[in-house]
């Protein structure tokens, strides 16, 4: 018995020996059946070779593994994706809601916490549209700033660090609009009236217009500096709707004097005031009462 | 409306769980935040589109993955003449012939490179630049994601002992680069450590349903 036992014995060692590379992968990935990796665990036991092997394998495995934990979704990125999901969510039931929705109304979001919010500026909106008036010297600005396309100072997924690190503890606005897709681009810091200032450039695109919205954050601005404008309350809180030489622009000063200036040449006055309050700039006040 | 938000609904509680573990894939594949956020984002509104298209009895993981893995190749492939990366085609000819070597990694390793590498986060994502495609994407699949051969290679649409070659050599490719970070970082020892391993062992086949063959005709003689 022992004797044909032997040369198989033999043979089996040396084909495990041989493959002990494929082994020693599948083995440490656990990709082995449970026969073959008894058997691996036998021979390591009396083969100094293979196993040396093996731990080579796993201190090279350990080394990559250990070395590409990768970090979560930045909170920003699932905020983004949120947005994009109504708007795909929205273009679904787009065909149905166009007959019945006015043309104020075909923003605002269906559900989410804005809706509320949203609703009540269209109801006011929609029995008294803004009329945008002569601006001061802020909002006029702002729409100089958005007609000229400075370089940025700083792009993309850094954006909100990089204010925080080098202007203010903000966050940039986001946007809540279905139907829009509004990214922000970036950012460079900026002074307007004399005051510290960062502008923010976002990217809108409807359909396959692409343009872009440009929102001036203004660093320790009492509300008495936004002079011209339309008033609009909104809540406890005021915007005021300007006309800036035939372009729009929405001003609004939070609770800690910073203000912020919103303009785009391709938005109505009545748009714009849609978009800021349905931004989560506004949300945030709102649910801070 | 009332489809809509129940396909909302679900997606939110079976796909977008998995975000994290998306946005880990296309950082180590991308390499960067930036494209990294940009594929997650293409990659899990593609799949929202395509809701109806799983099938709801499969691994939803598995499946966001092939999407991810397929949106940054062919987003990659349109970008590639702008990028100087190794084709992978050369690569693999060359690890199987024994030689497994890429220009960049003598480079690297050199103590002058060592010193100028600033962290570990730089150290990881310049390696993996070194990695093919291919390779990388197998490795993050296994060694990001944990999956199984028979999982990355329906994602890939490879066969099984392709994604083992692919594994092996990117993690070697990959592990040679990382070392001398891990020494300074203290992840391995220099007494008595893994010494860098070069092509000698890729002259062998990677394959385990190889092995499995063998072992069969040896078993029935």
């Amino acid at each position: 018995m022992s004797h044909r036992n032997e040369p198989i014995f033999r043979d089996s060692r040396q084909n495990l020996c041989q493959s002990i590379d494929t082994l020693a992968m599948a083995f440490l990935d656990d990709e082995l059946v449970a026969e073959e990796r008894r058997e691996l665990e036998l021979h390591l036991l009396g083969c100094a070779s293979c196993c040396a092997h093996v731990d080579r394998e796993r201190a090279d495995l350990e080394l990559v593994r250990k070395a590409l934990v990768a970090p979560p979704a930045p909170d920003f990125v699932k905020a983004r994706l949120a947005l994009a999901l109504d708007a795909e969510d929205h273009a679904s039931l787009k065909a149905d809601r166009q007959r019945s929705l006015s043309s104020v109304g075909r923003w605002i979001l269906p559900g989410a916490a804005m809706a509320a919010a949203a609703a009540a500026i269209v109801a006011f909106v929609a029995v008294r549209p803004p009329v945008p008036t002569e601006s001061g010297a802020v909002a006029k600005e702002v729409v100089r700033q958005q007609t000229r396309s400075l370089p940025l100072e700083v792009q993309g997924a850094g954006t909100g660090p990089w204010l925080r690190e080098n202007f203010a503890p903000i966050e940039p606005p986001q946007f809540r609009t279905p139907s829009l897709d509004i990214q922000l681009l970036g950012a460079r810091l900026t002074a307007v009236s004399g005051h510290n200032a960062a502008q923010l450039r976002y990217v809108v695109t409807s359909g396959a217009n692409r343009f872009t919205l440009t929102a001036v954050v203004i660093d320790d601005l009492h509300n008495d500096e936004l002079t011209g404008g339309t008033a609009i309350k909104f809540g406890d809180r005021v915007l005021h709707v300007h006309d800036a030489n035939g372009i729009p622009a929405v001003t609004y000063v939070d609770e800690h004097f910073m203000g912020y200036a919103f303009a785009s040449e391709r938005l109505t006055a009545q748009e714009l005031l849609e978009l800021v309050v349905s931004s989560d700039l506004i949300g945030r006040a709102q649910q801070g009462r | 409306m009332q489809a809509v938000r129940e396909k909302r609904s679900e997606f939110e509680r079976q796909a977008m769980v998995h975000m994290d573990a998306l946005y880990g894939a296309a950082y180590r594949l991308t390499r960067n935040a930036r494209d990294a956020e940009d594929l997650v984002q293409d990659a899990l509104l593609r799949a929202y589109r395509f809701w109806d298209s799983f099938e709801q009895d499969s691994n939803c993981k598995a499946w966001l993955l092939r999407i991810v893995t397929n949106t940054f190749i062919n987003e990659y492939q349109r970008k590639k003449r702008s990028r100087e990366v190794l084709d992978a085609a050369t690569a693999e000819q060359g690890a199987t012939d024994g030689v497994l070597v890429h220009a960049d990694a003598t480079v690297r390793q050199s103590p002058e490179r060592a010193l100028l590498e600033r962290s570990v986060s730089d150290d990881v994502q310049r390696a993996l630049e070194a990695l093919p495609d291919d390779f990388r994407t197998a490795v993050v699949l296994c060694d990001v994601q944990g999956l199984s051969y028979k999982e990355i290679a329906d994602i890939m649409q490879t066969p099984v002992g392709t994604v083992m070659s692919r594994l092996f050599r990117g993690r070697k490719l990959l592990a040679a680069e990382l070392r001398d970070f891990a020494l300074a970082e203290g992840y391995v020892r220099s007494d008595g450590a893994a010494p860098p391993e070069t092509g000698q062992e890729s002259k062998k086949p990677i394959d385990l349903e190889k092995y499995r063959a063998s072992k069969a005709r040896e078993g029935s003689r």
